[in-house]
């Protein structure tokens, strides 16, 4: 009776299995395969061996969408760690009302990214409300050209993440504050400890583990950001495309009737290596760190 | 805290994974290069195919079930289902269903969407399927479904537009210019563009550049030679064209144009014209009925004049088309459809609802499109682009894909903002699109 059962608690993970291989694991080594040859998006090419990747290498609109990619990551990962958890600290008291702020603050998240991108689109135009205010309060003389500057576009892109990315994570930081120990923080203000010693020394070690959790989230999140830039430039990310991230990038060679699926491919292995490489990186130096 | 760690390197992996997927593409080759039999298609008109459009619904659902049922009634023992593909993605769609041998029955394309499917073999070769056809449509419009490089003719030419100068009357007296005087060169109009947007003080321009819509045909027009006589290598780095580029880079940093106009598109062409922040609107007479439908004060400021070209005189014409994809089980209806779909009775009906012109030369003769006896703007429109249309030709090459556009208007761009010359922009523009298009 046993022996014929074996094959029971596959039957249960037969259904979740065959998704991903089918979603995941296909189109996965697909790419890796795809990486290696020519292939447009019409016909299959034949393989080329390294050429995609010594192509990129030389590919000089690549590397400034890594380049760009690698300055979001670092603006928006600091911001995205410790924001949110201020906002955590300031809305986890139980007082009257704080849900109104806890929901407000929850609300981006919601919100899809294209309709949160064409807000700000709109905001952030030459003649969009900041620069209305900016200008009312004398601050500036002429418009600023956030859409049609390339950096400024960028950082407006980066701000729109860390606008929309603020509630997520904080509601992350709230489950993981209600799991500090109270002793801890008594024991602490018995010692004479104020509100932010408490915070710094006891409130910040504890959640290490949800910081560092955070970190990795939103590094991944930085690499493959696309939405936000490609919404607020229209589609162009910027004049001459100089605010191109590399999912961008990816998208605009590998797409379309012409696309180099090839060549995408192969952007797409380097990105994907790239952001292993640095998560493990990433648990490795704060496992190191931790005493 | 071990879990906490672990759980997070799951999670990264798994999203890791995910990135790497995203830009998966299709191993397999195209299912169109199944050979058929040359020489025209036989077989009886029955059965049921599917019919593909781009973005006609829900505007023109009405018009097109209409068809429909006619040709199911003439043609007993048929049944036609129809799909409509947003304009946004097709081209996405339309690789996935060449690469699985799924394409609709009858696919509605423009050249250049069509261009790479006729080159990979996809469609059936009208010369010799239905070589009665060719003499029925306008020349233009017949010879704007031919590839380089490929014998034959792939395409039903549908509905037409010529684009015709579209100006806001008001805006134009408020400049102080003659409104009854609309510009006829690219210099006028530039010039005009200058005085208007003085007047507009910041509350309106004279002109925006929609580059992705405009600057490949403004150059042609200008008798830039985009790609060269071989087909093999992109052209357009020419000392007119430096030119040009030179114009739109003194009109921009001027201020002559919108300062955010620079990446936008002609939808937001479209709507700073119906806000009343532009006062010149080069652009098909179709958009004149949407305009009407949003902003109809400014519709009915807007008068109309032809289209501006360069010396040569040469006006551009945008084509429709209709294609029976190789892979088809029923091509004989399906050519029996887009004959029918695009004959003079129905493309003169359709051109009734919205400013498009039929590609049939028997439908373009009728008085509707020379009788401006009403009065409107509307049928000025219609007849100034119907008369154009005997000489327009589509300007830019089939091979003008979305990627060498967006390499020339990306130069493009970094020019009008003085960041490159215009000689470097252009330059680096033609080296990009060599790669794109020929991987040199």
């Amino acid at each position: 009776m046993t022996a014929r059962r074996w094959f029971t608690p596959w039957l249960f993970v037969a259904p979740g299995l065959a998704v991903a291989v089918v979603f995941y694991v296909v189109p996965f080594v697909n790419t890796i395969v795809l990486s290696f040859t020519n292939a447009r998006a019409l016909g299959g090419g034949s393989f080329t061996g390294l050429d995609n990747y010594v192509r990129l290498a030389a590919d000089e609109t690549f590397w400034r969408a890594a380049g760009n990619t690698a300055l979001y990551a670092v603006v928006v990962v600091p911001l995205l760690v410790i924001l949110p958890l201020l906002l955590a600290v300031l809305v986890q008291p139980q007082l009257p009302g704080i849900g109104v702020f806890r929901s407000i603050f929850y609300t981006p998240v919601i919100a899809s990214m294209v309709v949160v991108g064409l807000i700000w689109s709109w905001l952030l135009r030459s003649d969009g409300l900041v620069n209305y205010v900016l200008r009312s309060l004398r601050l500036i003389a002429e418009p600023l050209p956030f859409l049609t500057d390339s950096w400024l576009l960028l950082f407006s892109a980066m701000f729109v993440t860390v606008w929309k990315g603020l509630g997520y994570y904080m509601v992350i930081y709230l489950a993981a504050l209600a799991n500090v120990p109270r002793e801890l923080h008594e024991a602490a203000a018995v010692d004479g400890a104020g509100a932010v010693r408490r915070f710094v020394s006891v409130t910040i070690p504890t959640l290490r583990p949800t910081m560092l959790l955070i970190g990795i989230l939103s590094t991944i999140a930085a690499a493959k950001v696309f939405a936000e830039v490609y919404v607020l430039s229209g589609g162009s990310a910027g004049p001459g495309g100089r605010a191109a991230t590399i999912v961008y990038q990816i998208r605009e060679v590998g797409l379309g009737l012409g696309g180099e699926v090839g060549y995408a491919s192969a952007m797409s292995l380097v990105l994907f290596v790239a952001t292993i490489g640095f998560t493990l990186a990433y648990v490795r130096l704060n496992r190191e760190s931790q005493p | 805290m071990q879990v906490v760690r672990r759980s997070a390197l799951a999670v990264a992996g798994l999203v890791s994974a995910g990135l790497a997927l995203s830009a998966c593409g299709l191993g397999g080759g195209s299912g169109g290069t199944e050979s058929q039999a040359a020489g025209p298609v036989e077989g009886d008109v029955e059965g049921s195919i599917t019919f593909a459009t781009l973005q006609l619904q829900p505007t023109f659902t009405e018009y097109i079930e209409g068809v429909i049922a006619d040709f199911e009634e003439e043609y007993p023992g048929t049944e036609v289902e129809w799909i409509d593909v947003p304009f946004e993605g097709a081209q996405e769609k339309f690789v996935a269903d060449a690469a699985a041998g799924t394409l609709a029955d009858v696919v509605n394309l423009n050249p250049n969407f069509a261009q790479p499917l006729v080159a990979d073999g996809a469609f059936v070769d009208l010369d010799e399927a239905a070589p009665e056809v060719e003499e029925l449509y306008v020349p233009g419009a017949y010879e704007a479904f031919a590839v380089p490089g490929e014998e034959g003719h792939f395409g039903f030419p549908w509905y037409l537009t010529s684009e015709v100068t579209m100006y806001n009357q008001a805006l134009f007296e408020q400049a102080g210019l003659d409104a009854d005087s609309p510009p006829t060169t690219f210099e006028e109009m530039y010039e005009e563009a200058r005085t208007l947007t003085e007047a507009g003080a910041g509350s309106f321009y004279g002109i925006h550049p929609a580059l992705e819509n405009r600057v490949a045909t403004d150059l042609a027009k200008l008798d830039v030679p985009l790609l060269n006589d071989d087909q093999t290598e992109w052209t357009f780095n020419t000392p007119e064209a430096v030119e040009h580029v030179e114009t739109l880079a003194a009109l921009y940093q001027e201020g002559v144009m919108p300062p955010d106009s620079i990446t936008q598109t002609h939808a937001q062409e479209i709507e700073a014209y119906q806000a009343e922040q532009i006062a010149l609107f080069p652009s098909g007479p179709n958009f004149l009925t949407i305009v009407r439908e949003n902003a109809p004060a400014v519709a009915d400021n807007t008068a109309v004049a032809p289209q501006i070209t360069g010396e040569r005189g040469a006006a551009n014409m945008a084509v429709m088309g209709l294609l029976v994809p190789r892979t088809s089980e029923n091509q004989a209806t399906a050519l029996e459809f887009s004959r029918f779909m695009t004959n003079a009775e129905n493309q003169l009906a359709f051109s009734q609802i919205v400013t498009v012109l039929p590609s049939v030369t028997e439908a373009l003769e009728d008085p509707y499109f020379t009788d401006t006896s009403d009065g409107t703007v509307d049928s000025l429109a219609r007849s100034i682009s119907a008369e154009q249309i005997a000489t327009a030709e589509n300007l830019v090459p089939v091979q003008f894909d979305d990627r060498v556009k967006n390499a020339l208007v990306g130069q493009v761009q970094l020019a009008m903002q003085g960041e490159i010359t215009a000689q470097e922009a252009l330059d680096q523009a033609v080296a990009e699109a060599n790669q794109i298009s020929f991987g040199s």
